[in-house]
């Protein structure tokens, strides 16, 4: 008996003109994927280790409607997406409807390409047959398989090899309001050739009171000795409800660098999927969710060590307050023969409520042994001796507690090259800091 | 008792070693100095029997054996020792139960019967006073821990404990100050005699103020260049190592 | 029971020779506590049903509580599954054909009539029976497959009100307080082994200190399988009463058969008002050949309860054995300031798979619990910590500290680490660290160098690896433990 919110996604999924339909290898790469999804729906309450800490049975409950059929009309004020140090090519999503009157696509830099996947389907889909028939068969891929059937847009960017693209490009997904509950599927493609470099901003937003359903799914290749700086600032309403699953694949000498920081949204759930194909790949990681409310944000990240000498430092932070649940998963997997890994994962979480929850699961599986992998995680509060050292400087208690606050959390975005962009997330994140007046 | 001809050693594919020869006989102190990448550090390991270390021609003869198809802690038991420049830690293990282990597994090699701990802990008290070690530093794990210079002489220490015929000492003064340096070359002194050996490998000629040698030799591009007594150092100290990269470019010209 | 292992397996162990000489040299080593005692034994037809589970219980003249008891367990086992979630990976095991009762047929009154092989199989293992016993200040309770055969050094505990004799002996001599307390830290239903324990457990341990008693000697089992076909299903038991102290030791070996045989056992621990509570255990069983080939299943329920305040239970594992082991001696901080510790080194060589840790739950007030975990992985084994420290929501000011270390030997092994935090409380403090890595070629180099051999120099390495976890053992076991390490080991570094 499958549930309300399985029948929904099926029925609309019959109703929906989706771009590119009549394209039969695409229709029929739909077509599996929504069967799967119907077969299996949602994963089970009990029993399935990925969702150990995130239960579905709220989402299960409900209908959605599929996508939003005034989302070219819609007013978003550009506030919504300006951020400061991201100035370069933009392309906006409301409701997870391409929005050209908002982007901005005009001179794109050499080597850059840019489009709305709708688009990219209309003229030529076949460059994308590749990604857009990879089939989600693996347990408790619900959502990626529901993103195969049902996104109707999405960005789909390349870098040429050698192309250093120098502004950051940013894709924006604003949540606007609308009558009924709806869901969008984004799906999103970024491919940097051999050498290329490309900073990216993922960015999602709102504009208004949006409690949707968005479910963004992500590949991104970087081919030997690409660079890619992605960050995520992750802003969605409040009531918003949002699955976004990245797969990565790094060739040799390649490096990429996310940072991310998860502010909004009801129900959260970040996966990070990255494999270390190429020899002296390096794939670092940082980021911070600070949560209040009944948020619950569950961050799952992986990263699989493959080729030879490959590296991976990983450092996130987590702040739990009122009756909000964090959830950090984070996984070093070294494959046989992946000599020379260095690895390294962190993760420290700070419990603020007596009605909050931190769940925590870093992971190693080790199968080489020329291997270097370690892993720590904490929940506890702030340190009490460098409470007392600031207020013994003067510093009031409440003040001194929202400053360590601060400065725990920032320790994740002190690498960001971009300062400007960097200096926002702080300001950001300090405005969601709690500032208490006990003690 | 050590005889090295015409060494040719390789490391990573890279050669390091290019035709070292020297004699080293009982009783005397060799210094070896030489530049940054002369391969000072690579004719200890290669002495001690460290893998991925390739000789490619050559020979070592120690008292009359190959020396170089032994396995280290064979070597070890024929009296080769090498105080490591970077001494490792092994957390967990006793110093000096690690020390007991060692000197028993020698023993037994040369037949000689092993000690208990009471015999043990006898001549570690004595010669726990000659290198002014504190007694703590025996009861932590090997190693772990220490200070750069409490390292140094917990391997000068081990010396003495081990009583080896050849002692290779590789950079022992580096990172010391001038006390502990005293302290360490104080200790070798003490172990100086006519039945041991001593290849001093330094980079600094501060150190044979210290423990004078009966030899100097020069060490560039893989082979000694210069050889010559104690004021071979003090040549150097005055005209740096630049002086000696002609002379192994004449050498390699020769060559 | 089965003895294939599934397909995949088959495959990595048809493709990887070993193509090292020390591991070939290793082939040849024999499991030391691997021989078999000719001893004339009864047993049960292989086969599970009600009416075994009540001849089991018939034969050991229970009364009709227990019966029922055991039959509430059967059927709850009925209705669960196999758990899969432990990355270990075996075959589907046949229940109804295993015999679920084997025993010595000739019963021993006291010591004295004890079959003299039986006594020279322990003997064989070292443990300290009979009049050696009591010297070494060791109460020794020896369950030989299924049944208790002699539990020395009796009449000295019981001048201190401590009771420990086999688990059999108590249901007929001390109902009441097994009544009272069986069952209620591992439930009949707690999980598909120890409901399937709780149905036809055969024999075990119990113990009991009464207040304020401090325990004169270390108690100390020792469990071995003999019989082919068999289970091992014993159950142990322990009461410490307010203010009481226990060491208790369990070791556990089994002859070498090319059959995988079952041990699933349960262990109950209750730690009441400042009760301390040490379980300690050298675990032994036939890992099963270098080919992968028999061996035990050792599927283990063992948790601890500190129900009273002030209580502390610690449990200290070595884990050489065992073709798979699965099992997480568990603690659960329930009084005030209880204390819960787990200290365990788990080693695996050629297929073994460890899947083993602890659960901390903190129920109680500034209860506290420390994990030390160090596991070594060999040839092909492959070997996980998980562990899950949970604080709930009244644990005001938990404190947990978890470290977990993971040594690799060669490169056809893995090590894996799964922790679990889940915290309830702000006032808690939880932290976990872990590391991997392997003997490092400076270190052994650093060690031959001073004149140690390979072989020598490698237990050297792993010893010191493990040192924080042997500290914790009494001393004999702790020397028996490296002894362990070192022979499991052989041939393992080429």
């Amino acid at each position: 008996m499958s549930s309300p919110f399985v029948q929904a996604m099926v029925a609309a999924a019959a109703a929906a003109r989706l771009p590119g339909s009549g394209i039969a290898w695409l229709d029929a790469a739909r077509r599996e994927s929504l069967d799967a999804f119907a077969a299996a729906g949602l994963p089970p309450a009990r029993g399935v280790e990925a969702w150990k800490y995130t239960a579905l049975r709220t989402l299960e409950q409900r209908r959605y409607a599929l996508g939003d059929a005034q989302a070219g009309a819609r007013a978003v004020a550009p506030e919504t997406w300006t951020l400061p140090g991201v100035d370069g090519p933009r392309m906006v999503f409301v409701n997870g409807t391409f929005r050209a009157d908002l982007s901005a696509l005009d001179a794109l830099p050499a080597g850059l390409t840019l489009v709305p996947l709708s688009r990219a389907l209309a003229e030529d889909a076949e460059p994308l047959r590749f990604f857009l028939t990879r089939m989600f068969r693996a347990s408790g891929d619900a959502f990626a398989r529901l993103n195969a059937a049902l996104a109707a847009d999405g960005a789909v960017l390349r870098v040429a090899a050698g192309a250093r693209i120098a502004a950051p490009v940013h894709i924006v997904h604003v949540g606007a309001p609308t009558e009924a509950e709806i869901a969008w599927h984004a799906r999103c493609l970024v491919e940097l050739g051999e050498g290329a470099e490309l900073s990216l901003v993922e960015h999602h937003a709102a504009a208004g009171a949006a409690p949707h359903f968005g479910n963004l799914l992500s590949d991104v290749v970087l081919r030997d000795r690409a660079r890619l700086a992605l960050t995520v600032l992750q802003d969605a309403d409040a009531g918003a409800t949002l699955f976004r699953r990245a797969e990565m694949r790094l060739g040799a000498d390649a490096t990429a660098t996310l940072h991310a920081l998860e502010l909004g949204g009801a129900l959260v759930r970040h996966e990070v999927h990255a494999s270390l194909d190429g020899d002296r790949a390096r794939f670092d990681t940082r980021g911070v969710f600070a949560l209040r409310g009944r948020q619950h944000v569950d961050t799952r990240l992986s990263v699989e060590h493959r080729g030879r000498d490959t590296a991976g430092d990983a450092l996130w932070r987590g702040i739990a307050d009122e009756r909000a649940r964090g959830v950090f998963q984070g996984a070093i997997v070294v494959a046989p023969g992946a000599d020379g890994a260095d690895a390294k994962l962190s993760n420290k979480n700070l419990l603020l409520s007596p009605q909050a929850e931190i769940d925590t699961k870093p992971v190693l599986e080790i199968y080489a042994d020329e291997v270097k992998a370690a892993h720590g995680a904490t929940v506890g509060q702030l340190d009490e001796r460098s409470l007392f050292y600031l207020r013994s400087r003067g510093i009031g208690a409440a003040e001194a507690r929202s400053l360590l606050t601060y400065a725990f959390c920032r320790a994740a975005l002190d690498s960001l090259s971009n300062a400007a962009l960097a200096e926002h997330l702080g300001t950001r994140l300090l405005a969601r800091l709690p500032i208490r007046g006990e003690d | 008792m050590l005889k090295i001809e015409n060494l040719h050693v390789r490391v990573a594919g890279k050669e390091i070693l290019r035709g070292l020869s020297l004699e080293v006989n009982a009783g005397e102190v060799h210094a070896i100095m030489g530049p940054n990448g002369a391969g000072k550090s690579t004719l200890g390991n290669v002495l001690a029997g460290r893998e991925g270390y390739e000789v490619t021609k050559g020979s070592v003869t120690y008292n009359g054996k190959n020396l170089l198809e032994l396995e280290p802690e064979q070597r070890a038991a024929e009296g080769v020792f090498l105080a490591f420049q970077y001494p490792v830690e092994i957390p967990g293990v006793n110093n000096t139960y690690f020390l007991r282990a060692a000197l028993n597994a020698q023993r037994k090699h040369r037949g000689e019967s092993e000690l208990d701990s009471m015999q043990f802990l006898k001549q570690v008290r004595e010669k726990i006073k000659v290198m002014q070690i504190s007694d703590e530093l025996l009861h932590r794990a090997v190693n772990e821990g220490f200070s750069g210079g409490e390292k140094k002489r917990n391997e000068i220490f081990q010396m003495a404990l081990l009583e080896p015929r050849l002692a290779i000492l590789d950079e022992t003064d580096s990172g010391l100050d001038i006390d502990a340096l005293k302290q360490v070359a104080q200790g070798v002194n003490a172990l100086r005699s006519p039945e041991r050996a001593f290849i001093v490998v330094t980079h600094y000629q501060r150190l044979l103020d210290y423990i004078v040698p009966d030899f100097v030799h020069v060490l560039a591009d893989g082979r000694i260049v210069e050889s010559g007594d104690k004021t071979l150092a003090l040549k150097l100290e005055e005209h740096g190592y630049a002086w000696v990269g002609e002379r192994g470019a004449v050498a390699e010209a020769r060559a | 029971m089965a003895t294939e292992r599934s397909d995949i397996e088959q495959q990595i162990r048809t493709a990887v020779p070993s193509g090292n000489a020390s591991v070939d040299e290793a082939l040849n080593r024999r499991y030391a506590a691997g021989f078999v005692t000719d001893i004339e034994t009864e047993s049960l037809p292989p086969g599970l049903s009600e009416d075994i589970v009540r001849a089991l219980s018939a034969l050991k003249h229970e009364p009709e509580w227990m019966t029922e008891w055991r039959l509430a367990a059967y059927r709850q086992w009925l209705t669960m599954t196999s758990p899969e979630w432990a990355k270990v990976k075996l075959g589907p095991i046949d229940f109804q054909a295993i015999s679920y009762y084997a025993a010595p047929k000739k019963k021993p009154k006291s010591l004295d009539e004890v079959d003299p092989k039986l006594l020279e199989t322990y003997e064989k293992l070292g443990v300290p029976l009979h009049e050696r016993a009591k010297l070494a200040g060791v109460a020794v309770d020896v369950v030989f497959d299924s049944v208790s055969v002699a539990t020395t050094a009796q009449q000295e505990l019981a001048k201190a009100g401590v009771i420990f004799c086999s688990m059999s002996e108590a249901i007929r001599s001390h109902p009441e307080l097994v009544r009272k307390y069986i069952g209620t830290v591992v439930p009949q239903g707690d999980n598909f082994f120890a409901a399937l324990n709780s149905a036809v457990f055969s024999d075990g341990s119990f113990v009991f200190i009464p207040k304020g008693v401090r325990c004169p000697m270390e108690l100390s089992t020792y469990f071995r399988i003999n019989a082919g076909h068999t289970g091992q299903f014993e159950r142990t038991l322990i009461i410490a009463e307010e203010g009481s102290h226990v060491s208790y030791l369990e070791g556990c070996t089994a002859p070498m058969r090319d059959e995988n045989q079952l041990h699933a056992a349960v262990v109950e621990l209750v730690a009441l008002e400042r009760a301390q509570i040490k379980y300690s255990t050298v675990q032994n069983w036939y890992p099963g050949d270098e080919n992968g080939v028999g061996g035990i299943y050792n599927f283990v329920t063992k948790r601890g309860e500190c129900r009273g305040d002030d209580s502390k239970i610690c449990w200290t594992q070595v884990e050489t054995g065992s073709a798979i082991t699965w099992k997480y001696p568990s603690c659960v901080l329930r009084g005030d300031r209880s204390v819960g510790e787990f200290y365990s080194v788990a080693l695996t060589h050629h297929y073994q798979q460890a899947d083993t840790g602890t659960k901390m739950i903190h129920l109680g007030r500034n209860t506290k619990s420390k994990i030390v975990s160090k596991g070594i992985s060999a040839g092909k084994s492959s070997n996980s910590y998980r562990g899950l420290v949970k604080v709930e929501k009244n644990a005001e000011g938990a404190r947990n500290y978890t470290q977990c270390d993971s040594l690799l030997i060669g490169k056809q092994c893995g090590a894996h680490t799964f922790p679990y935090m889940e915290v309830k409380n702000p006032t808690a403090i939880v932290e976990h660290e872990a590391t991997t890595s392997k003997i490092s070629d400076d270190q052994m180099f650093y060690c031959r160098s001073r004149g140690i051999g390979e072989e020598d120099a490698v237990s050297m390495i792993v010893d010191g690896f493990c040192k924080q976890v042997f500290r914790e053992l009494p001393m004999e076991f702790a020397v028996e433990a490296k002894k362990l390490l070192e022979v499991s080991l052989e041939g393992a570094v080429g």
